[in-house]
C-alpha cells in the first residue's frame, strides 16, 4: 500500500482542527482553575459561544462581530458564575453544573430557528502558500486566524504564568486565597478576571465550532468537548503545553476513527466512535498515578470557597 | 527617627463576644513590647487590626501623630507596618523568591540583591529557588521577616513566632529581634510564653477577655505575677509524683516504617519503641516531623505491618482503630472538631461513636439513646464538662470543655493504653491544669499513656520517658529525669547529645 505524503499532511490538519476548541477551552478553564475556581460549566459556556457566533453571524453577517460576540457571551455567562461563587459564596461544583445545563438549554432554545441555516466561509491566512511545500504547507498555511491563536495559546499561557507578575498573582491565589488576601491581593477581583477570561476562551471554543470547524447549528453539537477540555487540564497537571498534547492525542483518535470507519475495518462503529473518550480517560488514569506530582502542582484552594470576613 | 504608635480606645465586637474592649496603648521605638495573654484573650484580633486585616468597630490608630485608615493590609504595608502572622502567610508551592516578589515593586535583579543583603547582614541563609513547602518552619519564618525587611518597616509585629520554632531557632530569632530593635524598628511581640516575655522584652502589656488589664516594665515583674495577671486567679502548679512503674511490658513497637506517597506527610522510618504498665511515654518534636503519621499509625488509621504493633501480647499492626478499641486501646487525636468528635453532631451522638460493638449502646442495629444519654450524663459530670446539655452540637463546646468530654469519652471504659495527640492544644490555662491532672491519674491508676505533644514543658511534667521524633525518626528513649528542655531542644531541631 503505497500512502500518499500529502494524504497524511491533511489528516495531520484535520486532526489539529479538531484539537482547536479543546486547546482554547482547556487553556481558558486552565486559568480559573490555577486562581483556584473550579468552573465544570465549560461545555455550557462553549455551547453557548456556539450559538451566539452562529446566530450574530446570520444576523449581522459579519465574521468580526460574530467571534467577539461569542467571547462576550462566554464572558455574560461566566459572569454569572463568578457572582455566584465569588459574591454569593455558592458551591463550586453545583453552581458548575447548573451553568452547563443551563447553557445546553438556552442555546437549544435560541438555536431552533437557526436549524438548517448554511453557515458562511471563513477566511484563511496565507492560502497562497499553501502548496509551496509537499507535507509541510497544508499543516502550516491556510488556517483561520482562531487556528493559530489556538496553537500560541498554551506558550502564552505558560510564559503568562511563569514570567509575569500578574501570572504569579493567579498562582498565589490559587495556592493560598488567605495569605493572598493577607498581603493586600484583592483575591475576589483576581477570580472574577480568571472566571471572566476562562468564559472567553470557552466561548471562542465554541464560536470556532459553529463557525469554522462545522459552520452550521447542531443541537449540542459540543457533544462532550466541553467534559474533555475539563478532564485535560487535570490530565495535564495544570501545565498548558502537555495540554497541547492531550488535545492532540484526543482529537487526532476522534479522527483516526472517522478514517478507519471510511476504510471499513471491522469493529462496530459504537465502539470506534467511544475509542477517543475510552483512551483519553486510560491516559488520564494512567498518568494520575503519580499522586505526588498532582499534588504538587494542583492549585491548592481549588474549588474552594474563599471569604474575607472582618 | 523615634517611631511612635499609638492605639488608643480600639473596640471589636464579634456576635456574642467582645475581642477588643476599649482598648488603648501606646509603644516607642528602641523597646520590645510584649503584648501578652490566653488564647483568646483578644491579642490577636488587636494586632490583626494593626495590620489590617481586622477593621475595628471603634478608635483610632496614629503612627507619630498621623491617624492610619488601616482597611486592607495594604495600608499597613504603605504605613511601614511589618507583621509576621503565627500561621504563615506564605504560597506554599511557589518559590521564595515569588513568594518574595509577588507584593515588591522592584525588578528581579534589585530585588534579588536587596534580599542577598538583608540576609548577609542578620545571617540567615534560605535557597531562594525551591519552593517554600521544602523549608523547615524556622525558614519559612525568616521568608516571612525578610519579606517584611525589604519594605524597610518602622514597626515589625510578631504573632506567637516561636510555636513552631526549636529552642536554637528560637534564640537565633531572639537575637535577630534584638538588632532590628537596636536599628530604631518599633517590635511588638504577640506570646503567651511567660519566659519568653522574660527573657525578650522591655516593657510588657497583659490582656484577659478583650480587656488591657496592665501595662509594666520587665523589671518589675516576675514569672508568677505575670501568670496571675493573665489568668487572673492563683494558679496552682501540679506536680507528677514518682511512682514505682511495673517491668510489664504493655506496647511494643519493632521496627515500624511508614512511607508516604503523600510530599506534604512525613515518611517514619524504623520507630522501636516500648511502654510499661503505668508508665507514660512522651514524644517531643517540632510539629510536622512526622508526629501525625505516628498517631495515626498507632491509632490505626494507618495499617501497617501485623508484627510491627505488639500490645498485650497481641499482635495489632493491621487492625482498624475500631478493633484495636476492643483490645483496649484508647485515642485522643489532636484535631478535636475534625478528627476526635463530628462537629455538627450531638454531644451524646459523638459519645456514641467510638463504641459500636463492646458496648449495648445498638441494640440489633438500632441506636438505644437511652442507654447512651445516661452514659454521656456521667462522662460529662465525672469529667467536670461544663454543660449540662447533652443535645448541644459539639461544635458549640469550647475547646478545653470539647477536650474533656473525648477524654471522657475515651476513659471511661478504663483502656489500658491511652495515645494523645497534643490534648491540650489551645486550650486555657485552668482546662490544660485538668487535662493534666487527668493524665496523672490515668498512670497512677496502672495505665498506660504515648503522649505526643509539641509542648516541651507538658512532657517534662508528665512522662516518665521521653523521646524526640525528628524527621519521621525517633531519637533513643531518656529517662525523664536526666532530660532538660535545653537536651530536647538540640535534638528536635536534629542534632546529637551524647
Amino acid at each position: 500500500m503505497i500512502i500518499d505524503i500529502n494524504f497524511v499532511g491533511l489528516i495531520i490538519t484535520s486532526i489539529m482542527a479538531s484539537a482547536v476548541p479543546l486547546i482554547l477551552a482547556s487553556c481558558g478553564e486552565l486559568i480559573t482553575e490555577r486562581s483556584g475556581v473550579l468552573n465544570l460549566g465549560v461545555e455550557g459556556m462553549m455551547i453557548i459561544g456556539a450559538i451566539s457566533g452562529f446566530a450574530l453571524m446570520t444576523v449581522t453577517g459579519s465574521l468580526f462581530i460574530a467571534v467577539f460576540g461569542a467571547m462576550l457571551a462566554g464572558v455574560l455567562i461566566s459572569t454569572i458564575f463568578a457572582f455566584l461563587t465569588q459574591t454569593l459564596i455558592t458551591n463550586h461544583v453545583a453552581t458548575g453544573l447548573a451553568l452547563t445545563i443551563f447553557g445546553i438549554g438556552i442555546s437549544a432554545m435560541i438555536g431552533k430557528n437557526f436549524v438548517g441555516i448554511p453557515g458562511k466561509e471563513f477566511p484563511v491566512l496565507f492560502n497562497s502558500l499553501k502548496d509551496s511545500i509537499p507535507f509541510l504547507s497544508p499543516i502550516l498555511f491556510g488556517h483561520s486566524i482562531v487556528f493559530y491563536f489556538a496553537f500560541a495559546l498554551p506558550f502564552f499561557t505558560n510564559y503568562f504564568l511563569k514570567k509575569t507578575k500578574i501570572g504569579l498573582i493567579v498562582r498565589a491565589v490559587g495556592d493560598s486565597p488567605e495569605s493572598a488576601s493577607n498581603q493586600g491581593i484583592n483575591v475576589r477581583l483576581v477570580r472574577y478576571a480568571c472566571i471572566l477570561y476562562g468564559g472567553a476562551m470557552c466561548g471562542l471554543a465554541g464560536a470556532y465550532l459553529s463557525m469554522i470547524y462545522t459552520p452550521q447549528w447542531i443541537e449540542n453539537m459540543t457533544g462532550g468537548r466541553g467534559w474533555i477540555a475539563l478532564a485535560l487540564v487535570v490530565f495535564s497537571t495544570w501545565n498548558p503545553i502537555k495540554i497541547l498534547i492531550g488535545a492532540m492525542i484526543f482529537g487526532g483518535l476522534t479522527i483516526i476513527q472517522f478514517h478507519m470507519q471510511a476504510m471499513g475495518v471491522r469493529i462496530p462503529v459504537q465502539f470506534l466512535t467511544a475509542l477517543p473518550y475510552i483512551v483519553t480517560i486510560v491516559v488520564l488514569v494512567v498518568i494520575s498515578r503519580d499522586s505526588r506530582k498532582i499534588r504538587l502542582s494542583t492549585p491548592s484552594s481549588l474549588g474552594k470557597s474563599f471569604y474575607k470576613d472582618n | 527617627m523615634n517611631t511612635n504608635l499609638k492605639i488608643s480606645n480600639v473596640t471589636k465586637i464579634y456576635p456574642g463576644c467582645i475581642a477588643n474592649d476599649n482598648v488603648s496603648l501606646e509603644f516607642n521605638s528602641g523597646k520590645i513590647y510584649a503584648l501578652l495573654g490566653e488564647n483568646g484573650a483578644g491579642k490577636s484580633t488587636l494586632v490583626k487590626i494593626l495590620s489590617g486585616v481586622i477593621i475595628p468597630d471603634e478608635g483610632k490608630i496614629y503612627l507619630n501623630e498621623n491617624n492610619l485608615q488601616l482597611n486592607s493590609p495594604l495600608d499597613a504595608k504603605k504605613n511601614d507596618i511589618g507583621m509576621v502572622f503565627q500561621h504563615f502567610n506564605l504560597f506554599e508551592t511557589l518559590s521564595v523568591f515569588e513568594n518574595l516578589i509577588i507584593d515588591s515593586d522592584e525588578q528581579r535583579e534589585s530585588l534579588r540583591e536587596k534580599i542577598d543583603s538583608i540576609m548577609k547582614k542578620y545571617n540567615f541563609s534560605i535557597d531562594l529557588d525551591i519552593p517554600v513547602l521544602n523549608l523547615s518552619a524556622g525558614q519559612k519564618q525568616k521568608v516571612e521577616i525578610i519579606r517584611c525587611l525589604i519594605r524597610s518597616p518602622k514597626v515589625l509585629i510578631m504573632d506567637e513566632p516561636t510555636s513552631v520554632l526549636t529552642e536554637q531557632e528560637t534564640s537565633e530569632l531572639f537575637l535577630s529581634l534584638k538588632k532590628f530593635s537596636e536599628e530604631g524598628i518599633l517590635i511588638i511581640y504577640i506570646t503567651h510564653k511567660l519566659k519568653e516575655v522574660m527573657q525578650l522584652c522591655d516593657e510588657v502589656a497583659v490582656m484577659r477577655r478583650g480587656k488591657l488589664v496592665s501595662v509594666s516594665q520587665i523589671k518589675n515583674e516576675n514569672l508568677e505575677s505575670l501568670a496571675n495577671k493573665m489568668v487572673g486567679q492563683n494558679l496552682k502548679t501540679i506536680k507528677k509524683k514518682k511512682a514505682n512503674i511495673s517491668s510489664d511490658q504493655l506496647i511494643k513497637i519493632t521496627n515500624l516504617n511508614f512511607i508516604s506517597e503523600d510530599p506534604f506527610e512525613t515518611n517514619l522510618n524504623d520507630i522501636n519503641f516500648s511502654v510499661n504498665r503505668g508508665e507514660c511515654l512522651g514524644i517531643a518534636g517540632i510539629s510536622g516531623n512526622g508526629q501525625s503519621e505516628l498517631f495515626q499509625v498507632l491509632s490505626g488509621e494507618i495499617l501497617s505491618d501485623k508484627n510491627s504493633i505488639e500490645f498485650n501480647k497481641n499482635y495489632i499492626g493491621d487492625l482498624n482503630p475500631q478493633e484495636r478499641r476492643e483490645y483496649m486501646v484508647a485515642f485522643s487525636p489532636e484535631d478535636r472538631l475534625e478528627q476526635a468528635a463530628i462537629p455538627q453532631m450531638k454531644i451524646f451522638e459523638n459519645v456514641a461513636l467510638n463504641n459500636f460493638k463492646s458496648s449495648n449502646f445498638f441494640n440489633n442495629g438500632l441506636i438505644n439513646e437511652k442507654k447512651i444519654r445516661e452514659h454521656s450524663k456521667k462522662i460529662i459530670s465525672d469529667f467536670n464538662v461544663n454543660t449540662d446539655n447533652i443535645d448541644l452540637k459539639s461544635q458549640f463546646l469550647s475547646g478545653g470543655n470539647l477536650q474533656k468530654l473525648i477524654m471522657g469519652r475515651e476513659l471511661i471504659t478504663s483502656p489500658d493504653l491511652l495515645i494523645c495527640f497534643n490534648p491540650t492544644w489551645g486550650l486555657d490555662v485552668g482546662a490544660i491544669n485538668y487535662i493534666h491532672e487527668t493524665l496523672i491519674k490515668i498512670n497512677e491508676k496502672n495505665k498506660s499513656i504515648i503522649l505526643i505533644s509539641t509542648d516541651t514543658d507538658e512532657l517534662l511534667k508528665l512522662s516518665d520517658k521521653i523521646s524526640v521524633i525528628n524527621k519521621g525518626k525517633l531519637s533513643k528513649i531518656m529517662s525523664a529525669d536526666e532530660v532538660t528542655s535545653e537536651k530536647l531542644g538540640v535534638l528536635m531541631g536534629g542534632g546529637e547529645i551524647d
